[in-house]
């Protein structure tokens, strides 16, 4: 800290200055109420230090920029309001270069800022500035004018003064510290309160069989983002995707309530274009100038899988059917600009397809290159998964902006025609290309192979057979960067078990592949000869593009519980 | 399926390098356990390895152990394998390993009978 160097007040003024101090120093560290302790000290400096006038500043640093404020007088001025900037006056110049300063004759010294007598009709002729130092630097100063008995203050008049100013900075700057604290705390428990509000907005993840699935990931504490799904008494089901502009706490409150009026326009059973004009109408009464809302409404026929949608600002849907992808980017503007604004309606028949909408949040993470991902890069990120179920897609996709780094709220939305029974598929894990992950991924796939009945020795043989591969997919595939993930898929076909892992690392020739006996004493190599000598049958496929592969591995399973009675 | 905590540990046990490993030895960490059996080799005194609290061990871990194996035959050290629990002699078997390396139910019984 830097503090005066006095070890001892001098003992030529304010006998007793010790206890004194010691006094002040306890009353400025037990104060409840810091205002009126520094009154007091500020008082009590007054007749210790035989002064006729006394004054306490503090930096202000509100409003940008730095100024010195008067906020405590003893004595015959009162000077409290008044504002200096750093290196005015004698004050200023305490502050500025974290000096006591002792003005001795105040007639001749050029430091002195004689504005402040003429208007407090006064007459300053000595005087000591000693500045409230912290490890931080200076937060104010201790001022004090003219001796009593008319003498000019001296050195050691300075220095007796720091020693005093020391607790006080101390003071001051704890009890400053204690309030932010507290503010912290509250806008904390505020943020957590709000975050929980929305999360419980979200609705749960529905399985089996239902069409509509998404995810969500706020950049802040909270989120301007949300979904929503829901099932209309005739059958349909309806999905909403939302982006409310801005972020923090006003962007939340205006998603949650937002998010609650497209869900309650939308179980009216309107077509999507009329729902979307319903609750622009609403959200333009009462609308704040700049905020607006960007939502995706739509309905699904599970049945048929005909799907009816409109948009409001929001980025183009993707429809991806036999492999082709689609842009939709019918739509209106974003709601709550405009009370009389029309939105566009889009009719698919979604069929096997898979229809995609996010969010901007998703299109404006930037890729390795710098630049905005936009649609392409979306696109790009959803080709990658394709063959996998839609919530693994979204997921990989979650995965791979999060590397990028997210910016923005993100939401991802997919509908789909629920594929294979949900029976057929024993296990569907994602994980990312991390030795440390393989730990827990045996333990899902020992729970998954034991609920179907496999015992101990063939379950362990398996677990091993899956965990080399990965292992060889981590080591070798991606080279230990951890770029993309692994996903596994355990489906059991009737006495037959197919484990499918696919990844993105760049592919591997199959013809290479080549398991090496086993028995030989080697110190690698040998995790390809385990599975196969593990497994029935192994192969490997290759992605589009020199990127991604499949391994998929098969396995008879003979003592197994017969297939569709595991859930019974 | 034992949820013990990876570790790995030597100690010094009068005539011989004790190493004790226990966890799941997987590629995570296979290597620390590589470098400790290497660095009991490298005391020059006999080596045992106990593998009682193993509950799992990938190719990575194997490796590893003949890693020491290749080692301690190079120099004519012996080199023991003891405890060794179900599931590492599991794979050792379906490794055809099992045969390569000095099995023993204790150090003590292994330096004891060399």
């Amino acid at each position: 800290m830097n503090m005066p160097r006095a070890s001892l007040p001098p003992p030529a003024r304010g006998s007793g200055s010790l206890a004194f101090l010691a006094e002040l120093s306890q009353a400025l560290a037990l104060s409840l109420d810091l205002d009126t302790t520094l009154q007091q000290t500020v008082d009590r400096v007054l007749d210790f230090m035989q002064a006729e006038a006394a004054s306490l500043f503090l930096i202000d640093e509100n409003g940008g920029a730095t100024m010195i404020e008067c906020r405590i007088c003893a004595g015959p001025i009162d000077v409290r309001g008044l504002r200096l900037a750093p290196g005015q006056g004698v004050v200023g110049r305490a502050v500025a270069e974290n000096r006591i300063q002792i003005v001795a004759d105040a007639a001749s010294d050029p430091r002195v800022w004689r504005d402040v007598d003429r208007a407090a009709g006064f007459v300053t002729r000595s005087l000591v500035c000693a500045p409230l130092a912290t490890a931080a630097g200076p937060i104010g100063a201790l001022e004090i004018i003219n001796r009593r008995d008319g003498q000019p203050f001296r050195g050691e008049d300075g220095e007796l003064l720091g020693v005093i100013a020391a607790p006080a900075a101390l003071a001051i700057n704890n009890a400053r510290m204690a309030r932010r604290l507290v503010e912290q705390q509250r806008l904390r428990r505020e943020f957590e309160l709000a975050r929980r509000l929305q999360r419980s907005l979200l609705p749960r993840r529905r399985r089996g069989g239902f069409p509509v699935i998404a995810v969500n990931r706020p950049a802040h504490e909270v989120s301007g983002d949300f979904y929503d799904h829901f099932e209309l008494a005739d059958g349909r089901i309806g999905f909403v995707a939302g982006d409310v502009s801005g972020k923090g706490m006003d962007a939340a409150l205006l998603m949650v309530r937002a998010a609650s009026l497209l869900r309650w326009i939308g179980k009216e059973g309107l077509a999507p274009a009329a729902w979307l004009a319903r609750a622009n109408e609403e959200l333009c009464v009462g609308a704040r100038h700049g905020r607006f809302v960007c939502a995706l409404v739509g309905w699904c026929e599970p049945a048929t899988m005909q799907v009816a949608f409109a948009a409001a600002g929001f980025p183009p849907v993707l429809v991806e059917q036999d492999g082709a992808v689609r842009e939709y980017r019918a739509g209106g503007p974003p709601l709550g600009i405009l009370a009389e604004a029309g939105f566009e309606e889009t009719c698919v028949a979604l069929g096997q397809g898979t229809l995609f909408a996010f969010s901007d949040g998703v299109t404006d993470v930037r890729g390795e290159d710098g630049t905005p991902l936009g649609l392409a890069g979306v696109r790009g990120l959803l080709a990658r998964g394709r063959g996998k179920a839609p919530a693994a897609r979204l997921r990989g996709v979650l995965a791979a902006l999060r590397r990028h780094g997210l910016v923005d709220d993100t939401t991802l939305l997919a509908v789909a025609a629920p594929g294979a029974p949900a029976g057929n598929v024993l296990l569907e894990r994602w994980i990312a290309a991390d030795a440390a992950q393989l730990r827990s991924l045996r333990g899902a796939l020992r729970d998954a192979l034991g609920a179907i009945g496999m015992a101990e020795p063939e379950r362990e043989r398996l677990v091993l057979a899956v965990d080399e591969a990965c292992a060889n997919i981590i080591r070798h595939g991606y080279g230990g960067e951890a770029r993309e993930g692994i996903g596994l898929r355990l489906r059991r076909d009737g006495a037959r078990l197919v484990i499918e892992l696919t990844d993105q690392a760049p592919c591997a020739d199959p013809a290479r592949l080549k398991p090496r006996p086993l028995g030989e004493c080697r110190t690698g190599g040998f995790g390809l000869a385990l599975i196969d000598a593990v497994v029935d049958a192994w192969r490997l496929e290759n992605g589009p593009g020199g990127r991604g592969n499949r391994l998929v591995l098969e396995k008879h399973i003979a003592g197994a519980t017969p297939a569709g009675q595991e859930d019974r | 399926m034992s949820t013990t905590v990876n570790s790995v540990a030597t100690e010094a046990a009068g005539t011989y390098m004790l190493v004790r490993v226990a966890g799941e030895v997987d590629l995570s960490w296979s290597q620390q356990v590589r470098r400790a059996v290497l660095d009991a080799l490298a005391s020059g005194q006999p080596v045992a390895v106990d593998l009682s609290a193993v509950g799992y061990i990938d190719s990575s871990g194997i490796a590893a152990l003949v890693e020491g194996l290749q080692g301690a035959r190079a120099r004519r050290q012996p080199f023991v394998l003891v405890a060794v629990s179900a599931p590492v002699r599991a794979v050792l078997e379906l490794a055809r390993l099992d045969s390569v390396f000095a099995l023993a139910a204790s150090a003590d019984a292994a330096f004891a009978a060399s």
